[in-house]
C-alpha cells in the first residue's frame, strides 16, 4: 500500500491517506478502517435525473464520497488465480485484487449529487486514494502500526505452500499477512485392493497429472517475489509429487520451471490438512530460511506457547480475562494476540486491547499481533484469540481468588464509607 | 512453452479420466416388501450361525514399524494351504529381484509397487483366513506411524487384533517406548472397542530363542495391557518365528530350540479359539464406506464393515451424506456372492444405479427410513492418552471417525470427568492434561480463508448409546494421538442448564 498522505493530532485524531495495490492491502484497510470512521474513496452511485418533462433520467456516475461508517464487511478474494494471468499462458503475471472491502455508512460531506445522510456502499477499489479520518482517540498504537506496516515498500516475500496427501492436494500462497487458498484438489485412488489390481497405480499416476496441471496453472514459480516453494506431506508423496512435477518439467522443456528447482522445499508434515501449514512453516528447513517472514514468525510464536504450556502450564495463559488480570501483573513476558480482536466494533472493547499491548510494550514485554488470514493466527483465534507467555509462574486459581478477595474488601470498604456518610 | 489454456481448463476439473466412471442403470431395487422379506430370513439364519461350528471374525493385525506383521500373515496364508507353490516362488523371485528377499512373504500383502519397493505397509490388506473352527478376516495393518490414518481405517472394522512385538533387543524397546508404536496400536484398537488380543512375540531367532527375552517381553507388556484397558482373560501371548514359519500353525520343525522351553498352543490355536463378536443384526443398517473401486463387475465396489443390521442384496440403501442413492447389485464375500449380510461382516458390495461422485470413503450406506444422524458439531466424552502439550480450548485435530479423518478443533471445554463414576469434578477446565477424562465439544472445521471453501460436510455420527461401532472417534494432534472417546449428547440435567441459559427452551423442547 503506498502513502500518499498522514496528519494525526496529538488527541489521536486525524487522517491517513493510503492507495491499496492488491488483497493484502485490501486486508489491512479492513483491519484500520474502524466503525465511526470517515471514509472518503472513490465509487459509483446510480443518480437519478428529473427533467422538467418529468420524464426519470438514471445513470450510474463516478464520484468521491465521503462516509461516516456504520459497517466493514471483507470477502476474501473468490477465485484468485483463476485470472492471474493465465489468459497470456503465463503464470506468472503479477497478483491482482480480488478481494473486497465494502465500507457502508452515511454520506458525511456534502456533494452535488447525493444528499448528507443518504446511505451508501463503497467498494473500495485497488489502485485509487482512501482517505480514513477518525476522531480524537482513533488513531491509537495500533491503527497506526498497521498502517506503517501496510505501507512498506516492496511487498513482502511470497512462500507457495502445497499440502498433500495421497489424492489430495491443497495450493496456497502465503504473503506477509494473508494465506490465500488457491485451489482444493482431490482424485480419488482407490485404496489398494489386492495383488492383482492396478487400480491404485492408476489413480495414483493420475493425481499427479492432476496435480501437475494445477501447479502451472497456480503457482506462479517463476516470479521472483516467489522465494519457495514447499511441498509438504505425511509418508512420502511429496517426495513423489516432487519428482513428478520435475519430471514433466524436462518432459515438455519448461526451462522457467526447471530454473525453479531450488525453491522447491520438501518437509514432513503429520497430516494433509491445512492447519498442518503451521507445522510446516516452523519446521527447521523453512525457519531457517524464512524466520523474519510474518507467517515463521508466528508460528514459532505459538509453538513456544504451547511448549510453554507443556512445560510450565503457569506460565502460559490464555483467554482475555486471564491475559487481562496477568497483565495487571506485569508477568507478561510475550503477548500474542489476533488482529480479529482489534476489529470490535465496540470502541470499549478495542480500547481494553490496545491497553493490553501498551501495557505490556511498555513494561519491556514483546507483542506479536496475528494475522487471523494466516493458519497460525487462525489457531490462535481457535484459542480465544488471546494467549500470554508468562516471565514467572502465576497460579490462575490463586489469582483468581485474590482479585475475588481484593474485590469483596472494596465493597466492604464502600459499604463502610457508606455507613460512615449517613 | 505453450499451453494449450482449454485443455488445462479441462485438466483442471478432473473429468478426462482414462476409464470413466459411469452412471450405471441397471435392474431395478427389489420392493421393500421383498426386502423385509428377505431380512427376516437372514435373522432367522444368522441366529443359527450362531450355534455353528465354524464362525466368523475379523482381526487386525498391528504393531510397531518392521515386526513381521506381513511376514507372518503372508507365512500364514502358505502354512494354511492358501496360497500356492507358484505364487510363493513368483514373490520369491519377484522380491530377490528387486532385492528385497527378506520381504518376499510380506509380498502377498504389501501389492502396491511403492510398498514393495520400500518394504513397508503403507495401507491395510485385506485376507482371509481359514482355521479349523473359524473364518478369519485379515486386516494387516501399516506400523509406521504415518500410516496411523489407515491403521485406525482397518481397526474400526475389526472386533480383535493380534499385536506382533519384534523381540530383537533394541527393536521390542523401540516399539515400546514412548512415541512406539506398539503402544500407540494398542490404545487405539482398544478405544475402537478391540478387547480381545493376541500377542505374538516374533523374531526369536534374533534373541537365540531365549525363554527369558521372551518372558521379559510378557512382563512388560503385562501390565500396559491391563492399564490400557485389556481384561487378562482376553490377553494371551504366543512366542513365534514368522520368516521360518515357526509355532505358526504346527510345533515345527521338532528340533527347533524354541520348543525345549516352550509347550503352549501355535498361533493358529489361539486365532481358533478367538470369541466370534456378538452382532447387532437387529440394529438399523449402518455400512461405513472404507474403500471404492471399480472391480471386474458392472458397477461400482465399496468395502467395509456392516456396523448394524442386515444389508440384503437387490436392495436401495442411502448414501449419507448427501440426498443419494445406490442399489445393491450383489454382496461380495472373499469372492463368494450372499444374498445378505449382517453386522460384523466385512464385505464388498457392487452398487449400481449410483452416480460414483456421491460416493466418498467415509460416507454411511443406510437404509431408507432410518438414516444415520449428520452433524458439525457434537458433545464427545473422552479419556486423554500420555500427553506432553496440554489440550486448550480451540485446539486443532485431526477427527478420526471409521476411515473419516477430517480437520476439526476441541472447540470447548466443558467438563473434567472422574474415571471411575464419571462425575464432573471441574467445569469449564482451561486445559486438559494427560489421563483426565474429559467432556469436550468437537466442532468439524469450516473455511474461513480466502479462496475455494473445503469440501465440509457433516460426518454422520450416532451417540454411543444407539450404537456403540457409529459413536466412536478417535482425536489426534501433530502425528500423536491424544485421546479417544465417544459421541454423548449431553446429559439432561446439562441440557436444561445450558438451554435455560440461552433462554430458547420451547425452542429446542418442542
Ligand atoms: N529374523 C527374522 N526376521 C523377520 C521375521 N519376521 C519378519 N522378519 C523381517 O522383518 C522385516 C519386516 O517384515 P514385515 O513383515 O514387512 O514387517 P511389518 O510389521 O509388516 O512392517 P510394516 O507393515 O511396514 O510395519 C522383513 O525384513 C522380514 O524379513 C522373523 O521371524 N525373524
Ligand atoms: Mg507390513
Amino acid at each position: 500500500m503506498k502513502l500518499i498522505g498522514k496528519r494525526i493530532e496529538k488527541d489521536g485524531s486525524g487522517r491517513v491517506t493510503v492507495r491499496p495495490e492488491d488483497d493484502e492491502d485490501m486486508w489491512h484497510l479492513y483491519n484500520i478502517i474502524q466503525e465511526g470512521d470517515r471514509v472518503r474513496a472513490a465509487g459509483m452511485r446510480r443518480i437519478q435525473n428529473v427533467s422538467t418533462t418529468g420524464s426519470v433520467d438514471s445513470k450510474r456516475i463516478r464520484l468521491n464520497l465521503t462516509l461516516a461508517v456504520t459497517r466493514v464487511t471483507w470477502s476474501p478474494s473468490s477465485a484468485p488465480g483463476a485470472e492471474s494471468g493465465t489468459k497470456s499462458g503465463a503464470p506468472n503475471a503479477a497478483p491482482v485484487a480480488t478481494a473486497k472491502v465494502e465500507v457502508t455508512g452515511r454520506v458525511a460531506e456534502e456533494n452535488q449529487h447525493v444528499k448528507l445522510g443518504a446511505f451508501h456502499t463503497l467498494d473500495i477499489e485497488a489502485n485509487k486514494d482512501v482517505r480514513i479520518e477518525k476522531d480524537a482517540g482513533g488513531w491509537d498504537s495500533v491503527a497506526l502500526g498497521r498502517v506503517e506496516e501496510s505501507c512498506v515498500p516492496g511487498r513482502g516475500a511470497e512462500v507457495a505452500a502445497i499440502v498433500c496427501g495421497e489424492g489430495s492436494a491443497i495450493f496456497c500462497l502465503l504473503s506477509e499477512h494473508m494465506t490465500t487458498v488457491l485451489q482444493r484438489l482431490e482424485v480419488p485412488i482407490p485404496r489398494k485392493i489386492s495383488t492383482q489390481s492396478s487400480a491404485h497405480e492408476k489413480g495414483l499416476s493420475r493425481y499427479y497429472q492432476t496435480l501437475y496441471t494445477s501447479f502451472l496453472r497456480h503457482v506462479p514459480y517463476a516470479s521472483p517475489s516467489l522465494r519457495a516453494i514447499v511441498i509438504a506431506s505425511p509418508g512420502w508423496t511429496r517426495d513423489a509429487v516432487f519428482d513428478s512435477i520435475m519430471a514433466e518439467a524436462s518432459r515438455t522443456s519448461n526451462k522457467a520451471l526447471l530454473a525453479a528447482r531450488n525453491k522447491f522445499i520438501k518437509v514432513h508434515v503429520n497430516s494433509p490438512h491445512v492447519h498442518s501449514l503451521v507445522e510446516a512453516l516452523k519446521s527447521p528447513e523453512i525457519a531457517s530460511q524464512m524466520k523474519e517472514t510474518k507467517f515463521a514468525r508466528e508460528g514459532m510464536m505459538l509453538d513456544k506457547f504451547f511448549k510453554m504450556l507443556a512445560t510450565d502450564e503457569m506460565r502460559a495463559w490464555y483467554g482475555p480475562d486471564h491475559v487481562a488480570l496477568a497483565a495487571d501483573r506485569g508477568a507478561i513476558g510475550t503477548l500474542l494476540i489476533s488482529d480479529e480482536l482489534f476489529r470490535s466494533s465496540d470502541a470499549a472493547t478495542r480500547k481494553k486491547y490496545v491497553n493490553i499491548v501498551e501495557d505490556v510494550q511498555q513494561k519491556g514485554g514483546k507483542v506479536l499481533i496475528f494475522s487471523s488470514m494466516h493458519e497460525s493466527g487462525r489457531q490462535l483465534n481457535q484459542l480465544t484469540g488471546i494467549a500470554a507467555i508468562l516471565t514467572f509462574p502465576l497460579d490462575i486459581e490463586v489469582v483468581e481468588a485474590e482479585e475475588r478477595e481484593a474485590k469483596e474488601e472494596e465493597e466492604r470498604r464502600n459499604a463502610e464509607e457508606r455507613g460512615t456518610e449517613t | 512453452m505453450t499451453v494449450d489454456q482449454r485443455q488445462l481448463d479441462i485438466a483442471g476439473l478432473n473429468l478426462d479420466d482414462d476409464d470413466p466412471l459411469e452412471v450405471i442403470l441397471d435392474e431395478p431395487a427389489k420392493p421393500p416388501a421383498v426386502v423385509e422379506k428377505l431380512i427376516e430370513e437372514a435373522k432367522a439364519a444368522l441366529t443359527a450361525q450362531e450355534k455353528s461350528e465354524k464362525r466368523s471374525l475379523s482381526l487386525v493385525v498391528v504393531g510397531h514399524v518392521d515386526a513381521g506383521k506381513s511376514t507372518m500373515m503372508g507365512r500364514l496364508l502358505y502354512e494354511l494351504g492358501q496360497i500356492d507353490e507358484k505364487k510363493r516362488v513368483a514373490n520369491e523371485r519377484g522380491s530377490a529381484k528387486m532385492g528385497k528377499s527378506s520381504f518376499s512373504w510380506a509380498w502377498e500383502l504389501d501389492g502396491t509397487q511403492e510398498e514393495r519397493e520400500r518394504g513397508i505397509t503403507m495401507d491395510i490388506a485385506l485376507q482371509t483366513l481359514n482355521t479349523p473352527h473359524r473364518i478369519i478376516t485379515i486386516l494387516d495393518a501399516p506400523g509406521h506411524r504415518d500410516f496411523i490414518p489407515n491403521m485406525i481405517s482397518g481397526a474400526s472394522q475389526a472386533d480383535s487384533a493380534l499385536l506382533v512385538v519384534d523381540a530383537a533387543v533394541g527393536e521390542f524397546e523401540a516399539g515400546f517406548d514412548r512415541g512406539g508404536q506398539t503402544r500407540e496400536h494398542l490404545l487405539l484398537v482398544r478405544s475402537l472397542g478391540v478387547s480381545q488380543v493376541i500377542v505374538a512375540v516374533n523374531k526369536l531367532d534374533q534373541v537365540e530363542w531365549a525363554k527369558s527375552r521372551y518372558n521379559e517381553i510378557v512382563q512388560l507388556l503385562k501390565p500396559f495391557l491391563v492399564q490400557s484397558g485389556f481384561h487378562p482373560s482376553r490377553t494371551k501371548f504366543v512366542p513365534v518365528v514368522a520368516m521360518e514359519g515357526v509355532n505358526l500353525t504346527r510345533r515345527e520343525p521338532a528340533d527347533c530350540p524354541l520348543f525345549k522351553w516352550y509347550e503352549g498352543p501355535t498361533l493358529v490355536d489361539l486365532l481358533d479359539a478367538l470369541d466370534p463378536p456378538t452382532r447387532d443384526i437387529n440394529a438399523p443398517l449402518r455400512f461405513p464406506i472404507s474403500n471404492i473401486f471399480k472391480g471386474t463387475t458392472s458397477g461400482i465396489t465399496v468395502s467395509g464393515r456392516v456396523c448394524g443390521g442386515i444389508v440384503v442384496a437387490g436392495e436401495r440403501l442411502r448414501i449419507v451424506p448427501g440426498d443419494e442413492s445406490a442399489t445393491v447389485k450383489l454382496i461380495d464375500n472373499d469372492g463368494e456372492s450372499l444374498p445378505w449380510a449382517g453386522a460384523g461382516s466385512n464385505i464388498n458390495l457392487i452398487l449400481t444405479s449410483v452416480d460414483p461422485v456421491s460416493l466418498n470413503i467415509g460416507s454411511v450406506l443406510c437404509r431408507p427410513g432410518s438414516i444415520i444422524p449428520l452433524t458439525f458439531s457434537f458433545i464427545a466424552r473422552i479419556i486423554v492418552f500420555d500427553i506432553q502439550i496440554p489440550i486448550t480450548a480451540g485446539t486443532s485435530i485431526e477427527l478420526f471417525h471409521h476411515s473419516l479423518d477430517v480437520p476439526a478443533s476441541i472447540s470447548r471445554l466443558i467438563s473434567v470427568l472422574d474415571r471411575s463414576n464419571g462425575n464432573v469434578i471441574k467445569s469449564k477446565p482451561r486445559v486438559l492434561t494427560k489421563n483426565m477424562s474429559a467432556e469436550v465439544e468437537i466442532s468439524l472445521r469450516g473455511s474461513l480463508y480466502s479462496g475455494p471453501a473445503s469440501r465440509a460436510l457433516p460426518i454422520p455420527i450416532e451417540p454411543f448409546s444407539v450404537n456403540k461401532e457409529m459413536g466412536r472417534i478417535l482425536v489426534r494432534r501433530g502425528g500423536e494421538t491424544i485421546g479417544a472417546g465417544a459421541y454423548h449428547p449431553l446429559r439432561a440435567h446439562q441440557l436444561r442448564l445450558i438451554i435455560g441459559r440461552l433462554g430458547v427452551v420451547m425452542e429446542l423442547l418442542t
